[in-house]
């Protein structure tokens, strides 16, 4: 990661182009220089506050400062969506909807008119640059830049598909990298809101209790737990249109006229009473295996349509490679279904296909597209966040009286962790610069002994804090991965961002047994030196130890908080838990005991 | 029944509002529903106070912090499981009920406060206010719910906590600025009431603009809704084109 830079380092000439994501959940900035993506940070990871959707001033002031630049600098600011034609759908739903829509309209319109409208008025008062420097996109052109744009393919086809956009909630199409400017996203077709697969599938995680743009993983998880029992009724919900896209019947839901439930009585009717959220799911009851037959039904649905779409784009394109964005593209289980069943050899996701991605996707957009500059290859890792300071750690620490070791020698310290989780201590692991998007991929991770079920129940227990069904995920050296894994051809690339669902080999789903879902199946990340070469080194005197180089690899937080950042946010996550050992760079701590007297 | 912990003494106006605080967590419904809010409140206040344990700058401060944020993620936890279990014996029941919210108002979640870029003093300041009116209304709340064992025994241990918290922020306070930690205290009671205020004023601009939008609502929008309505009839489902000219021009909002 570089270090903060000098202004003078900046070629006066190159393009500056920071794109910005907000308003709607995971509110991010990220900033480009001469095309090249310098930085990139979700505003949670540094208000501390989960999903902060808040316009990302921490997000902006932090690349900013990190590229040694002042707004003034800047070419262009780009947001991820056209704020005009978002109110244009919210108002438009609230007059289809008249009168049953009157409770939600004025706080509709309180939210739009109070702050969400005037986004180029919010930019320009807050970094004071000209309006005729704010851009924006489109909300799926920027989901699908940031999939086309950072990916290692020349022509790909693009499916991006979420909750909602502007109007779009899916779209298809497809790109094209030119050196000499003459890159192009297009995407001709879409299908547009109330119709949407996250919406259909926001539904199901509302039904089940979780919390709707936040917890649809869990809904996945719990997918494994079920049999798709449910899915004639599921199918009720959703139909095939004669074209090959997909139509929602409306009746079944609510999301689109008032917005303060998701799903209809009508709903209610067909699954059952829907589960409370402050509810345990206990999957030995009737109720708790009713929900994850729900949980597996949707999934089952939901995969069908999506490869249904991908097989239709493939044979429309002709194109080998594929990428996907969009919040849905974070499911993993129909992502690993689209490379196995649409006929694409290669799919493409990036770390953060979501929301905050956009903030780096409409910035690429802008450069590559709108000013037609040059393509360029982008670094193919995720982390563009803040970087730790090992001696940030080392000094708190010291203060309360831990054990600290300053390891200069990386072999010493590499040794010492693999001994520890060797031994079955839990480690966290902080190295170089936060990851953008919501998977830990060996930056901000929790590690731990992937084996044996012992270790994932004491980790949900004890260091999660969260629902027994939870599955862990794997991290494993890519050339290792085979060995454990049934890894299809071209899923190594899906691996590399944890962005697909594989089975583990039967003969080591016991040895597995933390990261082996109970459908045998697991999320794995497999990693390559050149990506994160500390980790890779980890894995690699692992498995010298253990025979098996797999570790768990879960993300640094606790159940509600986001990711950690700095060093001091992993050292007060590793003082609430039961985390052995903390290391942040070159720094390791290990864990007193002891209480501060309450008298 | 008789809880065996330190007493903490309500103030005069709790005292007041103890009848009215009786008749709220009378229901049932509504009692879930405020343990559950109470659960979010303290939640919410541990990770603020957890944030000030990681940009505090005083080591014993941040181990306190620490103690002190830890307490409140348990109470955000107890709270929920108590309203859980609330809950399931309510679970047939649908009646809507008044929730008297901020009759009954919850914890002290410092969500008002930017834990980043406030004092060691005026945290300190902040949270002993905060505390000791807490332990004030939540005496209250114990006493109204000794008809409900669980729940009152909920309260008595949080209590038990808020004590702690109320004397350790005070002493640290005294600690730290031993010759302004009074004027320190006044200060947050001002910056209190400025934002007791101000909360009043946005919650009251909020009703009226809810009424003046819900007026408009009914008065000029039914030509526009049957417009929208007759065009959502016109609209087809499946594959929409997109429109050609959509990404000429970044510099369009629409």
């Amino acid at each position: 990661m570089q270090a903060i830079r000098s202004r003078d380092s900046i070629d006066a000439g190159s393009m500056k182009i920071l794109g910005i994501s907000a308003h709607y959940h995971d509110s991010a900035a990220a900033l480009i220089i001469d095309g090249m993506p310098v930085c990139a940070v979700q505003e949670e990871r540094l208000s501390r506050r989960k999903n902060d959707a808040a316009f990302p001033l921490l997000a902006i002031e932090w690349c900013l400062q990190h590229a040694g630049l002042e707004p003034d600098d800047l070419d262009a600011v780009v947001f991820y969506e056209r704020p005009m034609l978002k109110f244009d759908r919210i108002l438009t739903c609230a007059l289809r909807a008249f009168p049953r829509s009157w409770q939600t309209f004025p706080e509709a319109m309180k939210s739009s008119l109070g702050e969400k409208v005037w986004v180029r008025g919010t930019i320009s008062s807050y970094l004071g640059v000209p309006s005729r420097k704010i851009l924006f996109t489109r909300h799926h052109q920027s989901h699908a830049a940031a999939a086309f744009l950072a990916a290692p393919t020349d022509r790909a086809a693009i499916l991006t598909t979420d909750g909602v956009g502007e109007w779009a909630t899916l779209t298809v199409g497809h790109g094209t990298r030119g050196t000499n400017g003459g890159t192009t996203i297009t995407l001709p077709r879409e299908v547009r809101f109330p119709h949407s697969l996250g919406m259909l599938y926001s539904a199901f995680t509302a039904y089940l209790g979780f919390a709707i743009n936040e917890d649809e993983y869990k809904v996945m998880g719990l997918a494994g737990y079920g049999r798709p029992t449910v899915v004639d009724k599921v199918r009720r919900l959703i139909r095939q249109t004669a074209d090959g896209a997909f139509a929602l019947d409306l009746d079944y839901f609510e999301f689109h006229s008032t917005a303060r439930r998701s799903y209809s009585s009508r709903f209610v009717d067909l699954f059952g009473l829907p589960r409370l959220a402050y509810e345990p799911i206990d999957l030995s009851s009737a109720d708790g295996q009713r929900f994850a037959d729900c949980a597996a039904s949707v999934q089952c649905v939901l995969e069908d349509t999506l490869v249904t779409l991908a097989r239709s784009l493939h044979e429309e394109t002709g194109l080998s490679d594929l990428c996907l964005g969009g919040g849905v593209a974070l499911n993993g289980l129909a992502n690993a279904r689209i490379l196995a069943e649409s006929g694409f050899t290669r799919v493409f996701v990036p770390p953060a296909p979501g929301d905050a991605g956009c903030a780096l996707g409409a910035a690429l957009y802008a450069d590559r597209i709108h000013f037609g500059s040059p393509d360029r290859d982008i670094p193919d890792h995720p982390f563009w966040g803040p970087s730790v300071d090992g001696m940030e750690l080392a000094r708190i620490a010291s203060e309360d009286g831990h054990a600290v070791d300053r390891c200069e020698d990386e072999d010493v310290l590499i040794g010492q962790t693999a001994d520890d989780l060797a031994a079955g201590r839990v480690v966290g692991w902080m190295d170089g610069a936060l990851e953008l998007g919501p998977r830990a991929l060996g930056h901000r991770s929790i590690l731990a002994s992937a084996a044996g079920t012992e270790m994932r129940d004491r980790l949900n227990r004890e260091v999660k804090f969260r629902d027994e069904f939870r599955p862990f995920a794997p991290v494993v050296p890519i050339e290792a991965a085979d060995r454990y894994f049934e890894i299809p051809a071209g899923g190594a690339r899906l691996a590399r961002f944890m962005s697909a669902v594989f089975r583990v080999r039967p003969e080591w789903r016991a040895a597995l047994g933390a990261i082996t879902h109970v459908d045998g199946t697991t999320r794995l990340q497999a990693l390559d030196r050149e990506m994160s070469p500390r980790l890779y080194a980890l894995l690699q005197a692992y498995g010298q130890r253990t025979g098996v180089p797999v570790l768990l690899n879960t993300s640094f937080n606790l159940s509600g908080e986001p990711i950690v950042n700095r060093a001091v946010e992993g050292y007060s996550t590793f003082l609430r838990c039961g985390i052995d050992v903390l290391v942040a760079g070159q720094t390791r701590v290990t864990k007193k005991t002891s209480e501060v007297s309450r008298e | 029944m008789q809880s065996t912990r330190p007493l903490v003494r309500p103030t005069g106006f709790d005292r007041m509002l103890a009848p009215l605080h009786r008749w709220i967590w009378r229901d049932h419904e509504r009692r879930v529903h405020k343990l559950m809010r109470f659960g979010e409140t303290e939640t919410d206040g541990g990770r603020d106070i957890l944030r000030a344990a990681e940009v505090t700058s005083d080591p014993l401060l941040r181990r306190l912090y620490l103690v002190h944020a830890i307490d409140e993620l348990r109470h955000g936890a107890m709270f929920r499981q108590r309203a859980a279990s609330l809950l399931q014996a309510l679970r047939s029941s649908s009646k809507p009920v008044f929730r008297a919210d901020w009759l009954a108002p919850g914890g002290h979640g410092a969500d008002d406060l930017e834990v980043d870029g406030e004092s060691d003093h005026s945290m300190l300041a902040f949270l002993h206010l905060s505390e000791k009116a807490a332990a004030s209304r939540f005496t209250v709340y114990r006493d109204v719910l000794r008809d409900d064992p669980p729940t009152y025994a909920v309260f008595d241990e949080i209590l038990h906590d808020e004590t702690f918290h109320m004397n350790y922020t005070l002493t640290q306070l005294a600690r730290i600025s031993p010759q302004h930690h009074r004027r320190h205290i006044w200060r947050a009671r001002c910056g209190r009431l400025w934002k007791a205020y101000l909360r009043v004023a946005s919650a009251l601009a909020g009703v009226i603009g809810t009424l003046l939008m819900t007026v408009q609502y009914f008065v000029l929008m039914p030509p526009f809704a049957w417009l929208a309505k007759r065009g959502a009839r016109r609209e087809c489902q499946g594959w929409t084109a997109a429109d050609p000219d959509a990404g000429d021009s970044l510099t369009r909002q629409y």
